[in-house]
């Protein structure tokens, strides 16, 4: 019995120096690709769930929105209860079709006291799908209120932007688009008139007298580099890395959209 | 009979789902009985196959989970103690049956009495065999419902030959294990062989299954079946079979020496002690000779994997799996310091062995170097500070280590060297007396010398060459080390005709630590073979069934080495609770019979008995051979 | 190789062994030690560059594995090596002795410990894999490249057409300097004039291990997508390699990989082997 127990206890001890000798090694777990495969029968809770990754994540939402801030130096308006609000801020209208609409057509309503500058998010550059924006309403009605919408809630604009993300797809991989294409293309005019009002943006109007192309690369490939005055730091910079601007942008397009910029 | 599969599975669906909301008590065992139903699902489905699933109403679920620990893992802890069992099971009829087979051809009992201890050990495992394979088909029907039904719709026509071979294997081995003695010799002796064919078809259609996962083929795009015999006869079947075949053979081996080990830990008398020395050393020298062309089926299955699809050859050596390799030459070369150390142990019963042992450090000094060359990871873990000294990610000096024609010249040079202890063991009591003594030794040095040089040689020469030719090396130097234990066997063998000796081998003289050498050994060879496991079923990363069945479930990452280097080792620990109770139950087949204490009647009997049965005849102390 | 500490560890061992010999015969389990500490002492010192820690620990753990196997495979010497162990422990004349090692021990560690803090803080070290499994295939200037088929549509010129062939490869050798070697070096060393900022440094290609051991399609993988295209066990966001796609035309790239192979001199690997 002796021996056995003698037997077992080395077994342990051997096992337990190969173990030691797998956890010497690096350690690198692989993950699986990540699918992005929004399912047809989600729960409200997986659909809010979903729609916080897709707020904070590709949806770029938080680069201009703020979550529960108040006060007036804000740029956008604040999300933090928008659940409660998005029923009353126009008279006659659900908040489902408040929340929908402020993202497909995002222009068609502006708050008070706001700029219109936010680009409609089903359309390219970021491109949510119509479940995308789906989940997403359903996050935001649970920021202060009960989400209500399902993954069968039928939004008029649905099915709409199917061929225009197609084409603008096919667009991006085509490249040879002149810089003024391309200022509209990646959502300059979003933020930067050409007229000098400022936006989120300051205007562009003469750029081209003020910077060298050098410089102009420098805004668009580091914005943070230099500021212009009373214009928050991190937001270009945050916005473009959001929307996958430098992953897309191919070089010739950069140097198109550089030349445009320095004529103006 | 189908329709009642059916409705089990579905009255089974129930009791899981209900129990993923609460799993109380009483539920569980709703759950238990329900794992018993599960076994009778198997056999319907392993009979009637495909209909039993094509029932499209039912909207099965991709998988379902189990409390506490994740599916994946007790499908592997589960898969792998399977096949450790199974790969025992086989192994042992087939160098049992060579063992009887020497024992008949000499006439020496000692043969037919090993060959039955080793056979002793088949009936226990048998059983545990099957029952661990019911529980993995059954595990597989719970836990991953829609890649079972996927592959009981490629392989049902399979399933059909299995069982019978199945049923036919247990006929055979129990007429092999019960008949022993009953029979002629040469009655017998078929039986073994048949034993051996049945056991090596089952082996050879479950391989189809697993293989099948790694290199699908005979499918279409849409993954149906357009040719059963392409989907059995994959790109890795063949490979994996014969892999395997040796594999099995080494690892029975091993367990066999283990067993051996543990009987003379246990040993009483003398006798018993010479028996199980003799046994263990037997069951390593077949481990050892199995391990030797081991790593040229393994080089022969690399290449397939390569050829069926490039990106899973890189996942397999050159990405995250290439730490495990290193992992992997850890073992081997403890694999060969081991078998050295117990074969340097073993020259202490022998008189005479004293006059090589100045020789051992020489040996070690190669095999510490050889096993040090074979560690070397390509890719070097090292701060960037170190890297900036070295001038990159490589190291100039280690770089020439870590690449194939270093390893494949270490590993060469580390079969040479356990062949040469192997040769001075044999030699130890011998003093040559044929006239050209001198002669055939320097002849056999000679042969030790050039092949020695000539694998350096290429193994240098590999650097210089490209790669097309660098891994035709491989096969030159493979042959050359074979040439050199070839003729150097031959050679001795005439060398020591009519030799004298300066004693006899005493059997049972060996420290205990020899032993543990033993039991270190069985255990390494079990942790590589669930390591090997693990990377063979690893490779496929996120799929089941490599592109053509995604694994969406929970686990479909591929877990770091670490973690999988835990599992493997409960998995060997368990493995080895299992084969103690193999042991202990093979064990109760010497016992002395029960006896009512106060009879002192039947006491004088018992004792009678006693002498009977105590000591199997024919298992004296074998001397020098 | 540093052959000075080299050849002064080959000198003390030959020392103490003639010492030994003469005056005080040492056991088999000091020599051991002897052995064991002249072992460490090579691998630390002798080697340049300096090998890696993590190399170093996985050498002597064999060599230790080694030795202990070398002194229980003799039962005589383990007996008078454990039995010099037991006189060492017990005997009052080693009492000195045994509180120097008492205190020792426990000192190296806590030397060990004070060292190892002391020096600047580090990144811990990475197992970055150097080269990733490709992918099956890749989208190439609108076309899909299937790496595991795909070869250097040029490289049969260097049978059938020379002349054409060593047009392309003037054409590559061209493209190289014209981009490559700012950072790979004017002789492929992977020590161009930027190759001193970065951290993973450039590939060598001299080194055997680089595109000596690559098929084509994986070079035309690695130039078409650069880093942003590694998978993360490769950490792409720590390699400089631009995607060269955007710059240069599928012939240009094929062109510097032959390029690649004829300033070397080696050969690509054939499709389909393994390494």
């Amino acid at each position: 019995m002796k021996h056995a127990l003698s037997i077992f206890a080395f077994t342990i001890l051997v096992s337990a120096f190969y173990w030691y000798v797998s956890l010497w090694v690096p350690q690198k777990r692989t993950e699986p690709p990540e699918d992005i495969a929004i399912g047809q029968n989600l729960s409200t809770e997986e659909m809010v769930a979903i729609g916080e990754e897709i707020v904070a994540g590709k949806g770029t939402c938080l680069t201009c929105h703020t979550m529960g801030e108040s006060g007036t130096g804000l740029r956008f308006p604040d999300l933090g209860n928008i659940g409660a609000l998005a029923g009353s801020r126009v008279e006659g209208q659900t908040d489902v079709y408040y929340l929908a609409a402020s993202m497909y057509d995002p222009n068609e309503y502006v708050v008070p006291g706001f700029v219109a500058g936010m680009p409609a998010v089903a359309r390219p550059p970021i491109a949510l799908t119509d479940d995308e924006i789906l989940t997403v309403i359903a996050y935001l009605q649970s920021l202060g209120g009960t989400p209500t919408v399902t993954m069968a809630t039928e939004l008029q604009w649905q099915g709409q932007n199917e061929g225009t993300a197609q084409a603008a797809a096919t667009v991006a991989a085509g490249a040879n688009r002149d810089g003024e294409t391309l200022f509209t293309a990646y959502l300059c005019n979003t933020c930067h008139t050409l007229d000098g009002t400022p936006l989120a943006g300051p205007s562009l109007q003469g750029v081209g007298e003020r910077l060298s192309q050098a410089e102009l690369y420098e805004s668009v490939l580091n914005p943070d580099a230099t500021v212009t005055e009373g214009f928050a730091p991190g937001v270009m910079g945050a916005l473009l890395t959001a929307t996958g601007f430098h992953e897309q942008v191919s070089a010739q397009e950069l140097q198109s959209l550089i030349e445009y910029l320095s004529g103006l | 009979m189908y329709c009642v599969a059916v409705r089990w599975t579905r009255h089974y669906d129930e009791i899981v789902s209900e129990d993923d909301m609460s799993m109380t008590r009483p539920r569980r065992a709703t759950a238990w009985r329900a794992f018993t139903v599960g076994l009778l699902v198997v056999v319907a489905m392993a009979l009637f196959g495909e209909p039993a699933m094509a029932s499209p109403q039912e909207a099965d679920p991709e998988y379902r989970t189990l409390p506490f620990v994740s599916s994946r893992v007790v499908m592997w802890i589960i898969a792998e103690l399977h096949l450790m069992f199974a790969a025992f099971v086989l192994a042992v009829p087939m160098f049992a049956v060579i063992i009887e087979y020497i024992g008949y051809k000499t006439g020496d009992k000692r043969f037919d009495q090993l060959a039955y201890d080793f056979t002793k050990l088949l009936s226990v495992s048998f059983s545990f065999t099957a029952t661990l394979g019911a529980l993995l088909t059954f595990a597989l029907i719970v836990l991953y419902p829609a890649l079972t039904k996927y592959l009981v719709k490629i392989f049902s026509w399979t399933f059909l030959p299995y069982v019978l071979l199945f049923f036919f294997e247990a006929v055979f081995l129990y007429a092999y294990y019960y008949g022993w003695g009953k029979f002629s010799p040469r009655v017998h002796l078929f039986l073994g062989i048949m034993l051996n064919l049945v056991g090596t078809a089952i082996m050879f259609i479950a391989n189809a299954w697993l293989t099948f996962m790694n290199t699908p083929s005979g499918i279409d795009e849409m993954g149906n079946l357009t040719s059963l015999w392409d989907a059995i006869n994959n790109y890795i079947w063949m490979p994996i079979n014969i892999h395997r075949l040796i594999a099995n053979m080494a690892f029975g081996g091993a367990i066999g020496a283990a067993y051996g080990a543990y009987k003379f830990l246990g040993a009483k008398t003398l006798k018993e002690k010479a028996h199980y020395d003799w046994m263990g050393y037997i069951g390593i020298f077949i481990a050892i000779c199995a391990l030797l062309p081991l790593p040229f089926a393994g080089y022969w299955l690399g290449v397939e994997i390569y050829a069926y699809d490039q990106s899973l050859g890189i996942t397999l050596m050159g990405g995250t799996f290439s730490w495990l390799f290193i992992v992997q030459a850890v073992l081997i070369g403890n694999l060969f310091l081991a078998a050295n150390y117990y074969l340097w142990l073993s020259m202490g019963r022998i008189a005479g062995a004293e006059r090589y042992r100045h020789l051992i450090k020489y040996l070690l000094a190669v095999i510490t170097l050889c096993f040090i060359v074979w560690a070397t990871p390509h890719s070097l873990v090292a701060t960037v500070e170190e890297a900036r000294a070295m001038g990159g990610s490589h190291h100039p000096i280690l770089n020439v280590l870590g690449v194939m024609s270093a390893k494949n010249t270490a590993v060469n040079l580390l079969i040479l060297t356990t062949y040469v202890s192997f040769l001075l063991y044999r030699r130890a009591n011998k003093e040559a007396t044929v006239s050209w003594a001198k002669t055939g030794n320097l002849v056999q040095f000679g042969i030790f010398a050039v092949v020695v040089i000539f694998v350096v040689f290429l193994g240098v020469l590999g650097y210089f060459v490209d790669a097309q030719t660098r891994i035709g090396l491989s096969q030159p130097q493979v042959y050359s080390v074979l040439f050199a234990m070839v003729s150097v066997t031959v050679i001795d063998i005439f060398l020591f005709r009519g030799a004298n000796t300066r004693g006899s081998i005493e059997w049972g003289k060996i420290p205990a630590r020899a032993q543990y050498a033993l039991f270190f050994l069985a255990i390494t060879f079990a942790w590589l073979m669930g390591l090997m496991g693990y990377v063979r079923a690893g490779m496929r990363q996120h799929w089941h069934v490599y592109g053509v069945i995604r694994d969406t479930s929970v686990d479909a990452f591929t877990p770091t080495l670490g973690f999988a280097g835990m599992i493997v080792s409960i998995t060997v620990i368990i493995f080895f609770l299992f084969i103690a109770v193999v042991f202990y139950l093979t064990g109760l087949a010497g016992k002395k019979n029960y006896e009512a204490p106060e009879k002192s009647g039947r006491r004088r009997f018992r004792r009678a008995k006693k002498a009977n049965t105590q000591v199997p005849a024919g298992s004296a102390a074998p001397d020098a051979s | 190789m540093n052959l000075l500490p080299l050849l002064l560890i080959v000198a003390l061992l030959v020392a103490i062994r003639f010492a030994t010999v003469r005056w005080l015969p040492l056991n088999r389990l000091a020599w051991l030690a002897i052995w064991w500490v002249a072992i460490y002492a090579g691998l630390a010192t002798g080697i340049d560059p300096p090998l890696p820690s993590s190399i170093i620990v996985l050498f002597m753990a064999i060599v230790s594995l080694a030795l202990v196997a070398y002194l229980s495979a003799d039962s005589d010497e383990l007996t008078s090596a454990i039995k010099a162990v037991n006189t060492f422990i017990v005997e009052p004349r080693f009492r000195i002795g045994l509180i120097i090692v008492a205190v020792a021990v426990p000192a190296l560690t806590a030397f060990k410990v004070y060292s190892d803090l002391s020096s600047p803080p580090q990144p811990p070290s990475s197992g970055r894999t150097i080269h990733p499994p490709p992918p099956a295939s890749i989208n190439v200037s609108g076309q899909t490249v299937n790496l595991a088929t795909a070869t250097n549509p040029y490289r049969e010129l260097e049978h059938s057409d020379q002349a054409a062939f060593a047009e392309h490869v003037a054409n590559g050798r061209r493209i190289y300097f014209e981009n490559c070697f700012y950072c790979h070096g004017d002789n492929m060393q992977g020590a161009g004039m930027f190759a001193h900022g970065y951290d993973p440094i450039p590939a060598n290609f001299n080194d055997p291990t680089t595109i000596a051991m690559l098929q084509e399609s994986y070079l035309f993988w690695r130039i078409a997508k650069g880093a942003p295209g590694l998978p993360s066990e490769s950490t792409p966001w720590s390699s400089a390699m631009p995607a060269w796609e955007e710059f240069l035309t599928d012939e240009e790239m094929w062109d510097v990989i032959i390029f690649l192979y004829e300033f070397t001199g080696y050969e690509p690997r054939a499709q389909g082997m393994p390494h």
